[in-house]
């Protein structure tokens, strides 16, 4: 299954490792460095899915994942949260935002293709509201 | 009027007074006009009744001695009339004296002067009322616990019980006699002659000086508080007064201990009655709220609080009443004192029942909780920020190592071409230089929140034999280097109740600290025991132990021993103290057995609720 990837990241060492993983993995990915950038790419672009860092400048991947949530023609779009934050509470409040799955940074590389796979096969036998 | 008087007199004062030198136990010879005024005062009167001739001439004697004799009748009185009466001294003490009263009549038979001859015969009489009193009540005044004393009608001792020689230290019969205010401090004897007449006048049992502190004096000039109680005793010789004396020196002792164990004390206190009136306080509160303590005492509590508390207060205050025991009063409720000025503060108050001989009452231990109240604030905030802080450290230092580690990762599986042995070992180094280091700020984290108590406990049921497995796979992978040992076994149900990841990293901490300080060769088991209440873990292994002197420091943070071999241990001592805290954190216990050259065992064990209380549960 060949996905294309929206991936969301300021840091851009992370994006590219993000995207060089899921490249090696066979996927097409499309990189933004911030929520903005990625909603400009949503205009023109239809991924598979999307990958969004949570803690950004400006609109943050919470933000925005309320912003693709609420849009009918992106609210199908499977979305995982890509988080470095260990604090209590996190999760609740990522999956309460909308997010269809989330992966703890830093990642083990060996998995995380499949990871991203998972979220997306689980979200299609999903059919979304 | 006494100016006048006086050098009128002076010359008749010493005519008689020349008579009067006659002997020590002269009588008194007084002379009055008609009208009672005294005209001539003789030596032996001025002695007997301690007014100088100077200041009687002139004078009523009736009023002059308090004298209540029956006026002479002028027109028919014998020449000599013979009477006891009662006179009053200078001082104020009474004597008791014969009088003979002879009238002087002019040629015409008219009465132109009335002489008093007087002798005093207090001790006289002092003898007869002992005599009468002690027939009477002799032997049974010596059956009071009290001090008790009969005062005659002239203000006399005439009896004494025993106890009330013992308590004034006199011997009982030298007490007959003495005007009662030998037993008193100087400085009331006069005033109280004075209260002893008003007494006699309107005779009724009663507590002397209410609400006033009274002493006794004892012979050797000592004194000591007392409380009195009168009644009037009405004896064919007159009005006597019978009075019990308790010394209460014990219980002003144990006032005053009370009343400084109050002024002691760091809080403002103040003592209610049951009816809700203060009964006392100290002066810090006179401080804390702005009262002075005579505005307090006797007040209603209430005063201290605002207005919109006193209602129920007084509800809850006789509840209290109802069932006293010491609590902190409002629990969880923010209180408020109220100052005189109108303003409130907030108070923390603790409330304790105080049994005493005038009943119940209710301490309250009252204090300003302002600073506090603002230190919790202050603590919130700083807890909010650190908590903030710990959040975006989290993020801020596994963000890098997120790239560093997964770059590695990928470049050692070949992902971007394939590397010669050399640069696949250092990348290695990389690689494991970056778990470390992910390792040790995941610890820090773990601390962190332990301490802020945001570490929650959230048992499950597992397997236990799996996670084992798991642990040890995991923790012998990170060692391939070194050719030791592990092996596990497991004894008991393997189905349990835990903080299934806690268990694992308590596991996994002590697994690695094993591996750390075992050398090539060396051995590691681990030991796992279930029983109905407990889970127990235990680690042996044959490494290099550990000093007796450095096992209390083992399990703190940054901690890591000087292991006295060149070599150096990797990591920064947390990996211990965090095992121990996420021991404590689930009510377990954590030991240690070692010696140096001998290897380790950590033993760990953990309360399991879930099979003490849901052993029924599917």
């Amino acid at each position: 299954m060949k996905l294309i990837v929206l991936a969301i990241d300021d840091n851009p060492v992370n994006l590219k490792l993000v995207a060089e993983l899921l490249r090696q993995a066979g996927h097409v990915v499309l990189c933004a460095e911030d929520a903005c950038a990625a909603l400009q790419l949503l205009e023109t672009h239809l991924p598979d899915v999307v990958l969004t860092d949570i803690s950004m400048p400006g609109m943050d991947g919470l933000q925005l994942t309320q912003h693709l949530k609420a849009d009918a023609r992106l609210r199908h779009l499977p979305v995982i949260a890509l988080t470095a934050s260990a604090m209590k509470g996190d999760e609740a409040r990522i999956l309460k935002a909308g997010c269809d799955g989330y992966i703890s940074k830093p990642f083990d590389t060996r998995l995380f293709p499949a990871q991203v796979e998972d979220v997306v096969a689980r979200a299609a036998t999903v059919p979304s509201a | 009027m006494l100016f006048e008087t006086a050098p009128k007199n002076q010359e008749r004062d010493m005519d008689l007074s020349a008579t009067a030198d006659a002997g020590e136990t002269a009588d008194a010879l007084i002379v009055a006009c008609p009208q009672g005024k005294v005209v001539s005062w003789s030596r032996a009167a001025e002695k007997l009744f301690g007014y100088p001739a100077s200041e009687a001439c002139g004078q009523v004697m009736s009023e002059l001695l308090g004298s209540a004799d029956a006026a002479p009748d002028l027109q028919a009185e014998a020449a000599d009339v013979v009477y006891e009466a009662a006179r009053r001294h200078r001082d104020g003490s009474l004597l008791q004296v014969n009088v003979r009263r002879q009238l002087r009549r002019d040629a015409a038979g008219i009465v132109t002067q009335v002489e008093y001859s007087e002798r005093d015969v207090t001790q006289l009489k002092v003898a007869r009322d002992a005599k009468l009193v002690a027939a009477r009540f002799g032997s049974l005044l010596e059956l009071t616990p009290d001090a008790t004393l009969i005062v005659n009608a002239v203000g006399r001792i005439v009896l004494a019980n025993s106890q009330a020689a013992r308590a004034f230290g006199y011997e009982r019969a030298s007490l007959i006699g003495r005007p009662v205010e030998v037993l008193l401090p100087e400085r009331f004897r006069t005033a109280h002659a004075r209260h002893r007449s008003g007494f006699s006048q309107q005779p009724r049992p009663r507590t002397m000086g209410a609400g006033l502190e009274l002493f006794g004096r004892r012979v050797d000039g000592q004194e000591f508080p007392v409380e009195i109680s009168l009644a009037p005793l009405p004896t064919d010789e007159g009005q006597m007064v019978i009075s019990a004396v308790r010394d209460i020196s014990d219980r002003k002792r144990a006032e005053r201990k009370f009343r400084d164990l109050l002024e002691a004390a760091p809080d403002a206190m103040v003592i209610v009655r049951d009816d809700g009136t203060i009964a006392m306080v100290n002066s810090q509160l006179e401080r804390l709220f702005g009262h002075p303590r005579a505005q307090l005492l006797g007040e209603p509590v209430e005063l201290l609080m605002p207005e919109r508390y006193r209602g129920a207060h007084s509800t809850h205050r006789g509840r209290f009443f109802d069932q006293p025991r010491t609590r902190s009063m409002g629990a969880g409720l923010q209180l408020h004192g109220l100052r005189q000025d109108g303003s409130e503060f907030p108070i923390e108050i603790s409330l304790s029942p105080l049994e005493t001989e005038e009943g119940l009452f209710v301490s309250g231990a009252i204090r300003d909780a302002t600073e506090r109240r603002l230190l919790e604030q202050t603590l919130q905030e700083a807890s909010r920020l650190k908590s903030q802080f710990l959040a975006s450290m989290s993020h801020e230092l596994r963000t890098p190592l997120n790239g560093i580690i997964g770059f590695s990762e990928f470049l050692i599986d070949g992902k971007a071409g394939e590397l010669n042995a050399r640069q696949k070992e250092f990348l290695g180094d990389v690689l494991a230089s970056g778990r470390h280091l992910l390792g040790l700020i995941n610890d820090v984290l773990d601390l962190s929140k332990i301490e802020a108590g945001r570490m929650d406990v959230t048992p499950e049921r597992f397997d236990l034999a799996a996670a084992v497995e798991e642990v040890c796979s995991i923790a012998s992978r990170t060692v391939s280097a070194k050719t030791i040992t592990l092996a596990h076994a497991l004894s008991g149900p393997t189905q349990v109740m835990l903080d299934r990841h806690k268990f694992m990293q308590i596991l996994y901490n002590l697994l690695s600290n094993a591996l750390k300080f075992t050398d090539d060769g060396g051995r590691i088991d681990v030991q796992v025991e279930v029983s109905a209440e407990l889970m127990m873990v235990r680690v042996q292994d044959t490494g290099i132990g550990i000093r007796a002197e450095d096992l209390p420091r083992l399990f703190r943070e940054f901690q890591q021993l000087d292991t006295g071999t060149a070599r150096r241990h990797q990591g920064t001592g947390l990996g211990l103290a965090l095992t121990r805290r996420l021991v404590e954190l689930q009510d377990g216990t954590i030991e240690v057995a070692s010696a140096p050259g001998e290897g380790s065992t950590f033993t760990v064990q953990l309360p399991l609720p879930g099979r003490a209380t849901g052993a029924g549960l599917p």
